[in-house]
Formats: C-alpha cells, sequence, structure tokens
C-alpha cells in the first residue's frame, strides 16, 4: 500500500479558502425505522462513491471479544443470502468500482465506489451486504486466517508494533487501548454464533448512516436507498454506553525487536471530537509535529539530521483521544532522540508557539483537511463519520471556524492541561 | 507516517505505470465541458517542457517538474546522487535558507514533496491555485539556484542512510527492491537509486553540485501544470521563472536492453518477520511499447484485484496466502512482470507451484471474455477515479513526458479497448516463461 500512502501525500490544499471544493451542501434524510441518509450532490466527475458507517468498533469491545467487528465486516462482503464471495467481488468491478469492509474504532465501514452511471447497482449491492449476509462458516474460517496473518504482520512492523504497546500503556483499561485487529487467542475462539450475536446487536438502523457522494441527484438517492434499507432493524441495539475514562499514568516501556531504526513514542491523552479543546490541540499537534516544519521536524530532522521520519499523529476518537509523537532513527541515537522529542514537547507547556507557528500549523491543518476532502470516497467517510460520532455531519464547517479562532495562549493551555504524563515506549534492536 | 523525498521504491513503482497510464483522457461528456479536453504542450526556446491542464475540480493546482536524469544514468561513482541531489533541492537556495521552501508553502497551507525512481526525479508543489505563480517561483529557486551547503549536505546524508534504514525495515519495500536489484542484477535498472552507503559517504559539495548543475538544464526538464488555472498567467510565469536560462545540448542515453535472466537469478535471504514472502520476477515491455497494452491487462487479470487468478486461487479457494499480488512495472527501458505473496513459510513450495499453475492455466486455456471486459472496465475506471485529483493528472502527463510520449498517454485507453483475448493469451506465453528470477524472503531459522 505503499503507493496509495504515497499519492496521499501527493495531495493538496486549498487552505485559504476553506471548503472551497465541499461547497455542494449535505442534504439530509431520516428514515422511519431511524437510518440517517446523507446525500453530497458533487458533478465534476462521473463517479459515485457510498459507504454504510455503523456505531461498531473497538470501543465496544471487551477483552474476550476483541477483534470481533473487525472480523464480522471482513466477513460481511464475503456471501449473502443472493450472491456468493466471488459474486460480490465481480459485480463490484463490473460496475467499475470497488467494496470493501472493516473494523475501526468508533464506527465501522461497508464501503463501495463504482462509475457514477451504475450508481443503483453500487447501493443495491451495499444494501445486501449489509442486510442480508450470510457469515459462512468457510468464509469465516478464511477470514480468520487472513486476520491471524495480519496480527503477525503488524507485530512484525516496528512502527505499528511501538504504536500499539503506547496505546495500551496510555489506555490501559480502556477500550481503546485494544488493537482493532484484536488478539491472536481472542480471534481463534471467535464463532458463527458470536458473530451473527454482534451483527444483530450493532447493525441497526438507528446506529447507522448512509452516506453517499457523487454525480448523483440526492432526491433519487433517497428514495432508492428507502427502498433499499426499509426492512433494516429500527432501534440502536440497546448498547450500554461506555462510562469508563481513560486515566494515563505515563510511564516508559522498553521493546526489543529485530529492527534497523529504532521507533520512539510519546503518547498523551487528549480532548475528545466532541471536547471544546479539540481544535485547539488538533493545532498543538501540528505545532509540534504535523508537515515538514513542525518542531520536531525542524528540530530533529533538520538541524539534528536525527531522524528520516518524525511528526504527530493526533486521531479523532469519541472518548479522550491520543497525541502521539514519533520518530524512527539509527539505534545509537534512541536516546538523544527521546530526550530531544520531551525537550520539544516539554517546551509547548513553556512558551507560546510564535505568531508565524500559530499561522503556519493553522494553515496546514487546514490544508491537510481540505486536501483529504477533495475525493468522493473521502467526502462521504468524512459526512458519515462525523454524523455517528454525534457531532453531526455538518460539522467540517464549525471545525475550521474553531481552528481559526484559536490562540497562541489556547495552544500554551491545552499543552499545560494534556502535555503532563508522557508515556513513551523505545522501540529497538537487541544490543549486540 | 511522515514519508518525504522518496526514492519510489519497486513496489510502489511497480503499481504505477498501470495506475498512472491509466489516467490520460478526461472523460468526453461530464468532466467541465467548457475546458479543453487535452492538455496543451509546448516547448521554450530553451528546450524546456511545458504541459498545462486546465481543470476546475478542485480550488487548487498541482504544479510537477520533472528532470530526465535518475539512478539508471548514474556512473558507479555517483550511485544514489539523483535521490541525495533530490533531498538537497529543500536545503537551501541561493535566496531561500534550509526549510523555507518547506515553510513557504506550508504557511498557505500548500504542500511540497519530491520522489526519485531509476528514470526520473520529480518535485512538486500543491497550492491554491491563485497562488501558482509563487509555486513556479520557488520550484525554478530549487532546480537552479540550489546551494548544496557542505554542513546541510552533511545532515542531509544522515537522513538518506535513516531512509534506507527504514526501507530496510519495511518488507514490502525490501522484496521490492531487491526482486528488481536480482533481476537487473549489474544492469542500469538493477542499483538501488537510494545508492551506496560508501559512495555516498564520500561523496562531496563539489562533486554533487556537479551533478545537479550537469543534469538540471532548462532541456532536460518538464514542468506540469494541472488545476483551476489561466493558462496565459501560467505560461507568462514559467517564462519569467525559467526561460533566462540557456539551452546546454542536454542528451540521454537509452539504456542497453536487459540480459536474459536464466536459472542464477535465484536467491533465499533471512528476514526478521515470522512468515514468508515469495518475488518471482520476469522481464516485460518497456514503457510505450505495443505489448504494453496487453500485459497491463495480463497482469490485472492474472494478479491486479479481488477477482484476479491468483487472488481467487492462492488465498481464496486454497487459503495458501494471506495476499498475493501481480505487478507491472513499465520502465524507460525494459519492464518487469511481478508476483509477490505472503504465507506461512512452510508453504511456500506450494505457493510457488499454486503461481505457475495459475500462469500455465491462462498460458494455455487463455483469459475469458469476461475477465478482459473486467480488467478494461478497471483500466477506465483507475482513469476517472485518478483525475478527481490534479495531481494524480500531473504525476500521468510528467511521466508520459519524461519517459514516454504524452499523445501515447493520451491515447492509453484507445490502447487498452483494442486489445483482444488472444492478445492476451499471447503476452502471458511471450512474458511469463520459464527465464524469471526468484526471491524468496524466510525467518532466519528457515534459511539454509
Amino acid at each position: 500500500m505503499r503507493r496509495l500512502a504515497f499519492l496521499a501525500l501527493l495531495s493538496l490544499a486549498p487552505a485559504i479558502v476553506p471548503g472551497v471544493w465541499a461547497a455542494e451542501p449535505i442534504q439530509r434524510d431520516r428514515m422511519a425505522n431511524g437510518l440517517t441518509v446523507l446525500v453530497r450532490e458533487n458533478s465534476t466527475v462521473p463517479v459515485v462513491a457510498a459507504s454504510v458507517m455503523v456505531r461498531v468498533g473497538s470501543r465496544w469491545e471487551r477483552e474476550d471479544n476483541t477483534g470481533i467487528t473487525n472480523l464480522l465486516q471482513h466477513v460481511l462482503v464475503k456471501g449473502t443470502q443472493s450472491r456468493t464471495a466471488l459474486q460480490i467481488a465481480e459485480e463490484a468491478e463490473d460496475i467499475g468500482g470497488s467494496i470493501s469492509a472493516a473494523g475501526d474504532i468508533d464506527t465501522s465501514e461497508v464501503r463501495g465506489a463504482a462509475l457514477a452511471r451504475n450508481w443503483r447497482r453500487l447501493l443495491e449491492l451495499l444494501a445486501d451486504v449489509t442486510l442480508r449476509p450470510t457469515l459462512p462458516e468457510s468464509e469465516i474460517e478464511g477470514e480468520r486466517r487472513s486476520v491471524q496473518s495480519a496480527l503477525k504482520s503488524r507485530a512484525d512492523q516496528p512502527f505499528q508494533r511501538a504504536y500499539d504497546a503506547a496505546m495500551e500503556r496510555v489506555y490501559g483499561p480502556h477500550a481503546y487501548a485494544r488493537p482493532v485487529l484484536g488478539r491472536a487467542p481472542t480471534v481463534a475462539k471467535l464463532d458463527r454464533n458470536a458473530l451473527l450475536e454482534h451483527y444483530r446487536t450493532f447493525y441497526r438502523a438507528s446506529r447507522s448512516v448512509v452516506s453517499i457522494s457523487g454525480d448523483v441527484s440526492a432526491r433519487e438517492v433517497f428514495t432508492e436507498v428507502r427502498r433499499l434499507f426499509a426492512d433494516m432493524p429500527s432501534g440502536d441495539g440497546a448498547v450500554p454506553e461506555r462510562g469508563v475514562s481513560p486515566v494515563s499514568a505515563g510511564g516508559r516501556d522498553l521493546v526489543t525487536h529485530p529492527s534497523a531504526q529504532a521507533q520512539i513514542m510519546v503518547a498523551y491523552l487528549g480532548p475528545g471530537i466532541a471536547h471544546k479543546d479539540y481544535a485547539a490541540m488538533k493545532v498543538l499537534s501540528v505545532a509540534v509535529g504535523g508537515g515538514m516544519a513542525g518542531r520536531l521536524f525542524t528540530e530533529l530532522r533538520d538541524k539534528q539530521g536525527l531522524a528520516y521520519s518524525t511528526g504527530a499523529l493526533n486521531p479523532s476518537r469519541v472518548d479522550p483521544s491520543v497525541l502521539v509523537a514519533y520518530l524512527g532513527t539509527a539505534p545509537n541515537n534512541a536516546d538523544r532522540a527521546e530526550e530531544g522529542m520531551l525537550r520539544e514537547l516539554g517546551r509547548m507547556t513553556q512558551e507560546r508557539v510564535t505568531p508565524e507557528e500559530l499561522s503556519r500549523a493553522k494553515a496546514y491543518l487546514m490544508g491537510l483537511f481540505n486536501l483529504d476532502r477533495r475525493t468522493n470516497a473521502r467526502l462521504a467517510w468524512y459526512q458519515g463519520f462525523f454524523e455517528a460520532t454525534g457531532v453531526g455531519y455538518d460539522f467540517a464547517e464549525r471545525y475550521v471556524r474553531a481552528v481559526e479562532a484559536v490562540t497562541a495562549d489556547d495552544v500554551l493551555r491545552v499543552a499545560q492541561a494534556y502535555l503532563t504524563r508522557p508515556a513513551v515506549v523505545s522501540l529497538r534492536p537487541a544490543a549486540r | 507516517m511522515n514519508v518525504r523525498r522518496d526514492a519510489i521504491f519497486p513496489l510502489f513503482l511497480a503499481a504505477l505505470p498501470l495506475l498512472t497510464l491509466a489516467c490520460a483522457t478526461p472523460s468526453p461528456q461530464r468532466v467541465a465541458p467548457e475546458l479543453p479536453a487535452r492538455p496543451s504542450r509546448e516547448v521554450l526556446a530553451n528546450g524546456m517542457r511545458l504541459i498545462i491542464q486546465e481543470q476546475r475540480v478542485s480550488d487548487v493546482v498541482a504544479l510537477h517538474l520533472w528532470v530526465g536524469v535518475g539512478g539508471r544514468d548514474e556512473f558507479p561513482a555517483e550511485r544514489g546522487f539523483s535521490h541525495f541531489a533530490e533531498h538537497m533541492l529543500f536545503k537551501g537556495t541561493s535566496s531561500r535558507g534550509p526549510g523555507f521552501v518547506d515553510r513557504e508553502i506550508e504557511a498557505v497551507g500548500g504542500r511540497t514533496n519530491a520522489g526519485t525512481s531509476w528514470d526520473y526525479p520529480f518535485s512538486y508543489i500543491l497550492l491554491p491555485s491563485r497562488r501558482a505563480s509563487q509555486g513556479i517561483e520557488i520550484l525554478a529557486d530549487m532546480v537552479f539556484n540550489s546551494v548544496f551547503d557542505a554542513k546541510e549536505l552533511a545532515r542531509e546524508r544522515e537522513v538518506v542512510f535513516e531512509e534506507m534504514r527504514l526501507g530496510e525495515d519495511n518488507l514490502r519495500n525490501y522484496l521490492g527492491r531487491r526482486l528488481f536489484y536480482l533481476t537487473f542484477r549489474g544492469e542500469p535498472y538493477g542499483h538501488p537509486v537510494l545508492g551506496d552507503r560508501d559512495m555516498l559517504q564520500a561523496s562531496g559539495q563539489e562533486t554533487l553540485r556537479g551533478y545537479y548543475k550537469r543534469h538540471y538544464v532548462p532541456d532536460n526538464m518538464a514542468m506540469v501544470v494541472v488545476g483551476a488555472v489561466d493558462p496565459a498567467e501560467i505560461r507568462a510565469a514559467v517564462n519569467r521563472a525559467f526561460a533566462n536560462k540557456p539551452a546546454q545540448g542536454y542528451r540521454r542515453s537509452v539504456p542497453p536492453a536487459p540480459r536474459p535472466l536464466d536459472d542464477s537469478y535465484r536467491e533465499v535471504r533471512p528476514r526478521p518477520e515470522r512468515q514468508g514472502s515469495l518475488g518471482l520476477g520476469w522481464l516485460a515491455p518497456a514503457l510505450g511499447t505495443q505489448d504494453m497494452f496487453a500485459t497491463d491487462l495480463l497482469v490485472h487479470i492474472l494478479g491486479g484485484s479481488a477477482t484476479s487468478r491468483l487472488h481467487q486461487s492462492l488465498r481464496e479457494r486454497q487459503r495458501l496466502v494471506s495476499s498475493v499480488r501481480a505487478s507491472y512495472s513499465a520502465l524507460q527501458g525494459a519492464g518487469m512482470i511481478g508476483v509477490s505473496a505472503l504465507f506461512e513459510p512452510d508453504d511456500i513450495d506450494k505457493v510457488e507451484a499454486a503461481v505457475l499453475a495459475e500462469i500455465k492455466r491462462i498460458q494455455d486455456e487463455g483469459v475469458t471474455q469476461a475477465e478482459r471486459d473486467r480488467a478494461v472496465t478497471a483500466a477506465e475506471s483507475r482513469h476517472v477515479f485518478q483525475i478527481e485529483t490534479a495531481e494524480g493528472r500531473a504525476y500521468a502527463y510528467g511521466m508520459a513526458e519524461t519517459l514516454w510520449s504524452l499523445d501515447g498517454e493520451l491515447r492509453y485507453l484507445d490502447g487498452i479497448r483494442s486489445v483482444t483475448r488472444e492478445q492476451i493469451q499471447a503476452a502471458a506465453r511471450r512474458y511469463l516463461g520459464a527465464a524469471r528470477s526468484r526471491l524468496a524472503l524466510l525467518p532466519a531459522d528457515r534459511v539454509r
């Protein structure tokens, strides 16, 4: 997937005029059974992307069923009452598109894309796999094997392994500590009954959003979705909301891994997507580690040559999120790099960012945001994700305004509030 | 992760020619009908090529600057210079300090980066359309006035070494790179783009700057501009920034045809991962050759999608692999078809036999009309999806202009649509023969 990663970087940013491209309004429909439908009419290119986004994911999993959502999602597209796995894949390719599904944290989706003229066939296919999956035993076994293999691969990759260790360290007993893929012993035991129960509990209209973007008519799409999804069970599955608030005690883990580079992660808890500090934290994360002009990149890579890759991640989460600063370097630089990272992160709690840094960080952040919302697939994902996580499909505009309003004082304040107890993971090869 | 200024590794590249070539002709009826459907192409007096495509899909412009020198042009003492020089473009010019380019672009919400392959380096800037002229001036500054400061050079060299380590740790990169190395052993396409550590360690300011000055000349460059721009303004800005540099009479050599493969192109190497991987490589048609089209479709049907022969047989039916795919890398002077798979180490012989059996089945029985049609639809669809972004198109035009021909790129889908089932079968017989390279990566305790 390196190609994809790279092409994602080959993207760009109309930061100054936020959302110019995404100007077409999103239209929303609420069906009698509680299903939300979002459509963005976008006629620039003759394609369509659609996503069925459900509030299900590792956030609701337990230690004894971790990985169940991801396995379920993969099996959904592997057989329905009227189609085999191969027929599903062939049909998706026949309409010039694709269909796939995977588990995630706060929401999980089944997504598809097609040439716009085939939009009806795409929606019909999505409705079929979402509402009438058969979860065949043989496909469960196949996908289980594939997940087991992905788990091995993930543990073999230095960056991923360090990241997973940092999540465990930061989140402790909270569900976010557990990987979306699950853990091998648990995944080995998940059976068809468990998957079926998970499906019946969570695949409910009130937990779901059908999100579409492309060269289509909203009116026609609404009519079609009403017809196709009418028999989706209503309600929200009576799933108990989770009350656990994560508390990070910080600390440090040393992980031995047979890699050429050492990987260092420094992680802190941060605000969730609906929190008032959300935008300020995003600005902070970018001032520290966004792009090539963030503090980590300029200080540790440009000035000291200590890294090839360094930056900071700050994913959007319903519950308290995380800020993860990361760096890859030669093993004999690992300690120096770790000190440098902690020094730069510490500085954020002591000094205000300069006006130039603040303005660059905002421009970069908005650039990234706008850049990432240019393809229909991403537009469909964003509006569906915002709706499903509770901040609303039109969150993008409010978020942009909130970022514009962030001051240097705000950045200092959130740094002091959140960058308190670093959880450090230092992964490196065994000393010879 | 912040992947920046990459050497473009084989597997990445592998997927690109297909993807890239697929993005040529704009869809006739739907895409902004009032805009020119084809890019304009012109040659400045100093030999520099300029391609402009007005496209109003979003309010951004992609500025791509391509140079005709890559890993395959380097002399032994220059291994890695194309890539290293590309890094140094961002480390200061006579009027901009180190890191200034990044800051200037990021300050307006833009992006900049660069990549290097055996055939080219390219640098790009993406930014709000109305700042196109500023971006063009910055690119000209980078390609003509970079200073290669000695201290910056020493620092950046360490960054390149980190990039090498990062590439070692990534299995997919490693497999792709090593398979190229093996398949084109000792030839221009067989040397790592990142170069040789010792050579880079020894490279001084004057040698590297000399390399840059020699190859970064207007008659060895192409500028591609795609976005919501006014072509007249772009033309003026490019002339202001580039036209005052005289042509240097640059001539690029064509690489020799690769040697045929034999049984010596095989190796087994230990890796830290617990799963095994296998890479098989065959010599394939170069960019722009007539057989390129049939080869594209063949490789797609063999292992380019979820319905492909290899995926269905090895992953879905036999459950032998966790992933398997086929890719086609069309380079300027050569090509490679690669098949790669990931599996439990004990299964390596079964996996190899299963891959070869699927190939033989296509050679003996051909492909179905449905498979051929689906592969054509996939190519058409990739093309439409790629023009959702300006940079997708800019990349395709830049590569075609530098390595092949813009016109060929624009007629790519016509070429694809004209391919018959018989031609696909013939390509399988011609290119997927016994002469191949084989790379096995296994956990250290399995390597005898």
